[in-house]
């Protein structure tokens, strides 16, 4: 019928709501329902993709994937891809939504958004906007093989930002949660006070001193950190840019590339933003170990990796309609035993680096860069003045070996990542890290 | 299409709409990727969806979906949306009574037409061309080419119907002998005329040439930045401060400024919806107002502000033709269209004593897009002695402002590249931080 190796579809189906705020009138009320399935097709080493809108025929994309690999095949024929076997997921433990965003009417939505939102909108606060956003999906798994699963997952969150302008001089601040929860996130976080506070970091920042950049020991707030083990770490243990030849991490399972300190988990089955009972090629997910107590343990796999270098498929994740790629889900440095005041004492003079604008990674390279919302001199182990426009550069390896004490103070924090032009839901985290050197940035 | 945009444009105003708005898009894509030094496979999507805008009282509602079954219920829905909110005094109407320019370089019946042959061609000269220096492994890449027909119908009688072609080629590679240096390389056109062994080519030389890397200690600097590195920085940090909506809601540095002199007299920056070939240029924008010709920066002096309808009707002045959408699934925003760097070339390279050289940045995402204040991690850095390039340099960050750089604009290129939507030469800055 289907003269190739391997094919498995995606079908997807589901709504999203939005609702945008701007200094505290109503924007835009979005409502988007769409349906459609992904398809791959499998020939010797050859990849076809296809994916169909709407109404679709699931027979016809097959047919168009297959003839596209089969095309592909004998265009540019290499070496066999395997795809790893599994058994069909079993989906349990799931999250439970305790109140289905689908059952609140738009009005009360709106009525809250703008409710919370107010809060935001403070003396010399210039700008204030507030997100909420929500999306229902039911996600349907077939391949060749007899593997099938099924499930369904609800997102919701909401993100606030204020802008404090003073003389010419423009200061941010931001608060966003996100969850795979209903909207019991509004019980879950207090949205008014997180209005408060990003309301209040805008308005520090306007009276915090441009960084003067240099070598210096660091401390990593929890979220910043995460972002650390996330940009890092997370995108160098993907096997798919491991197999590219383009990781540092490339031939180093076993080996000891970190500080004995250092151990990190990425782990789809938490209930966090990064939640999936199942990957988008139908694996079971599983927590996995990436660095252990400094020894590199394990990559991030997709089947195909999997098969080729050896490991657990279970992180293979598209957006949408588009073409699974090797991801992360929930990515975290595991707690150690410091307190953040003998990180202080320890570090004498340096900096205090919280929070984070975002990072980008060179994973070829293992260089890595991103920007903290704020820090703070530290002197004679002191916090002492406030700094803004404060990055973070270095080399993966170095930093990872410069990590002197980790904190017991995890925290997660929920964002999304890209790859490959695709954005999906991840969580990172971290307690408070004390680095003995790190390249630091200013204006 | 025509018969699907007039049905929910009906269904829009027989559920209540004032004043509804319709935008479909239709595409197909065909792509091949590589890894390591392979193709990997080929994809095939074609994508068709439908956006409604439904308007009540000036409160804008938005639904869309790519059911078309569906459609009648993604029309209700926009409406209801619109009924759910307060009114909005600052709403004046949807864009009525355009006279469209014609426009030429957007369709190419070749790029087309193209056979999965041809795409396979183009995919194995990046990867030949970059193999062609020794030393060299193309981690990943790919190869596209695209059609798309959009249509805009709205109820004061706006119809824009358009179709266009793109091509694009990327290669990114590593070294897998002596020290470890990456690079990339991208085109990306509406007509079938990419060098794709070129991109192969100046990719894998630009890694080779960045081994044996020296420190720099650090200092202020002559910064020469590439077109990767300067379009990169320019649209996370200047163009969010010309974008109306910005400055309306107080996020923006150039409120209040217009005609102040804010960059090197000799600088001048346009937004052009109308270039011929270029990425972003069309009939029309996202809504259907006519494409025009924007003089943001006329020899240094601030001039305009980019406008979509709404921020336009709020300040009682005309649409730049600067509405902007990603996607069936959004309404539009201010967007640029194809964004123009002018500034007398020169041989810049050779014009410059002492120095540093950038050819990408990373992280230029997390600048203060209001402050315009950036810190960015620089790669393929190279020092420039005597006005060559000298030594590679290890780790490089540079920062700094883009206001401040903007008045500090020494010099540019004669290496006009089309980076998506910006067109821009090197670009010479004076007195920048580098930390090495």
């Amino acid at each position: 019928m289907h003269s190739v190796d391997f094919f498995d579809t995606r079908i997807i189906e589901g709504t999203t709501t939005s609702i945008v705020l701007d200094n505290g009138k109503i924007e835009q009320i979005s409502v988007n329902f769409t349906k459609g399935a992904a398809v791959r097709a499998l020939k010797g080493g050859s990849w076809g993709f296809t994916s169909a809108d709407g109404d679709f025929d699931v027979e016809k994309a097959i047919r168009a994937a297959s003839e596209l690999a089969v095309s592909m095949n004998d265009k540019s024929p290499k070496e066999k891809v395997k795809m790893q076997d599994i058994a069909s997921p079993v989906v349990s433990n799931a999250p439970k939504v305790k109140k289905n965003p689908l059952d609140i009417s738009l009005e009360e939505k709106v009525s809250n958004l703008k409710e919370f939102g107010k809060h935001a909108k403070k003396e010399g606060i210039s700008s204030t906007s507030a997100v909420y956003s929500e999306s229902s999906y039911k996600v349907m798994y077939t391949d060749s093989t007899g593997v099938e699963g099924e499930y369904d997952v609800v997102r919701t969150g909401f993100a606030i930002s204020a802008v404090a302008s003073r003389e010419g001089l423009y200061q941010a601040g931001r608060e966003s949660r996100f969850g795979v929860t209903g909207y019991e996130i509004f019980d879950k976080y207090n949205a008014s006070e997180l209005a408060e506070e990003a309301a209040n970091s805008a308005l520090q920042l306007l009276d915090a001193k441009p960084a003067k950049g240099g070598n210096m020991p660091v401390i990593l707030d929890p979220e910043l950190a995460g972002v650390f083990a996330h940009e890092a770490v997370g995108h160098a243990s993907e096997a798919d840019l491991v197999l590219e030849g383009s990781s540092v991490l490339e031939n180093r399972i076993g080996e000891s590339i970190a500080s004995p300190l250092v151990t990190i988990i990425d782990d789809p089955t938490m209930h966090e933003y990064g939640y999936f009972p199942f990957d988008d090629e139908g694996s079971q997910t599983k927590k996995t170990t990436l660095i252990e107590n400094g020894v590199l343990k394990s990559y991030l796999h997709s089947r195909e990796t999997a098969a080729k270098l050896g490991g657990t498929p279970g992180h293979c994740r598209a957006q949408g309609h588009s073409r699974p790629i090797v991801r992360m889900s929930n990515t975290y440095i595991d707690n150690g035993n410091s307190k953040f005041e003998e990180m202080l004492e320890e570090i004498g003079n340096g900096m205090y680096l919280i929070g984070s604008r975002g990072g980008q990674v060179n994973t070829g390279e293992g260089v890595f860069q991103f920007n903290a919302e704020k820090g703070y001199l530290i002197e004679d182990g002191q916090l002492t003045t406030l700094i803004r426009d404060v990055s973070l550069s270095g080399k993966i390896l170095e930093i990872l070996n410069n990590v002197k004490m980790v904190g017991n103070d995890l925290k997660m924090n929920s964002g999304r990542c890209g790859k490959g032009g695709q954005l999906v839901p991840v969580t990172d985290g971290s307690p408070h890290l004390m680095i003995s050197e790190a390249m630091v940035g200013g204006a | 299409m025509y018969d699907l945009a007039e049905k929910a444009l009906q269904a829009a105003i027989k559920y209540g709409a004032k004043e509804a708005e319709v935008y479909i898009v239709k595409s197909q894509k065909t792509s091949v990727n590589i890894q390591k030094d392979m193709i990997e496979g080929a994809k095939e999507n074609i994508t068709t969806g439908i956006g409604i805008r439904a308007i009540v009282d000036g409160a804008v509602g938005f639904s869309s979906t790519n059911i078309m079954s569906y459609i009648d219920e993604a029309a209700k829905n926009a409406v209801s949306s619109a009924k759910t909110q307060d009114a909005d005094p600052d709403w004046k109407k949807l864009p009525s009574n355009q006279k469209y320019p014609t426009v030429s370089g957007i369709l190419d019946r070749d790029i087309h037409n193209m056979e999965l042959d041809e795409c396979i061609g183009h995919t194995m000269e990046m990867i030949d061309a970059a193999r062609a220096t020794p030393g060299i492994i193309v981690t990943s890449g790919s190869f596209s080419r695209s059609h798309g027909e959009r249509l805009i119908l709205n109820s004061n009688g706006i119809e824009v119907s358009e179709e266009g072609t793109g091509i694009s080629g990327f290669v990114d590679v590593i070294t897998n002998e002596g020290e470890t240096s990456t690079a990339y390389d991208f085109a990306i056109s509406r007509k079938n005329d990419i060098d794709f062994a070129a991109i192969g080519k100046n990719a894998a030389e630009l890694a080779k040439k960045s081994q044996n890397t020296i420190s720099i200690e650090p200092h202020k600097t002559e910064v020469i930045i590439h077109p990767f590195a300067f379009s990169d920085l320019i649209e996370n940090t200047f163009i969010p401060s010309i974008d109306a909506d910005n400055v309306q809601k107080g996020r923006s540095n150039l409120i209040g400024r217009k005609d102040e002199i804010i960059a090197d007299e000799k600088l001048s920056i346009y937004d052009d919806g109308l270039l011929e070939g270029g990425i972003d240029t069309g009939i029309a924008d996202d809504e259907g107002v006519a494409s025009r010709k924007t003089t943001v920066i006329e020899n240094g002096a601030f001039r305009s502000y980019l406008y979509d309808t709404y921020t336009a009707g709020k300040d009682g002045v005309e649409s730049t033709g600067n509405a902007s959408r990603n996607s069936y699934l959004s309404t539009p925003s201010v967007g640029s269209r194809n964004f123009i760097i002018d500034f007398p070339s020169c041989d810049i390279v050779a014009d410059t004593d002492s120095g540093v050289y950038v050819n990408t940045v990373i992280g230029a995402h997390t600048a203060n897009s209001i402050s315009g204040d950036f810190s960015v991690e620089a790669r393929n850095a190279f020092t420039i002695k005597d006005g060559k390039l000298d030594k590679p340099i290890k780790s490089l960050m540079i920062s700094g402002n883009i206001f401040d750089m903007l008045k500090n604009i020494n010099g540019a290129g004669t290496d006009v590249r089309k980076v998506g939507g910006t067109i821009t030469p090197s670009i010479r800055v004076s007195d920048m931080s580098v930390v090495g």
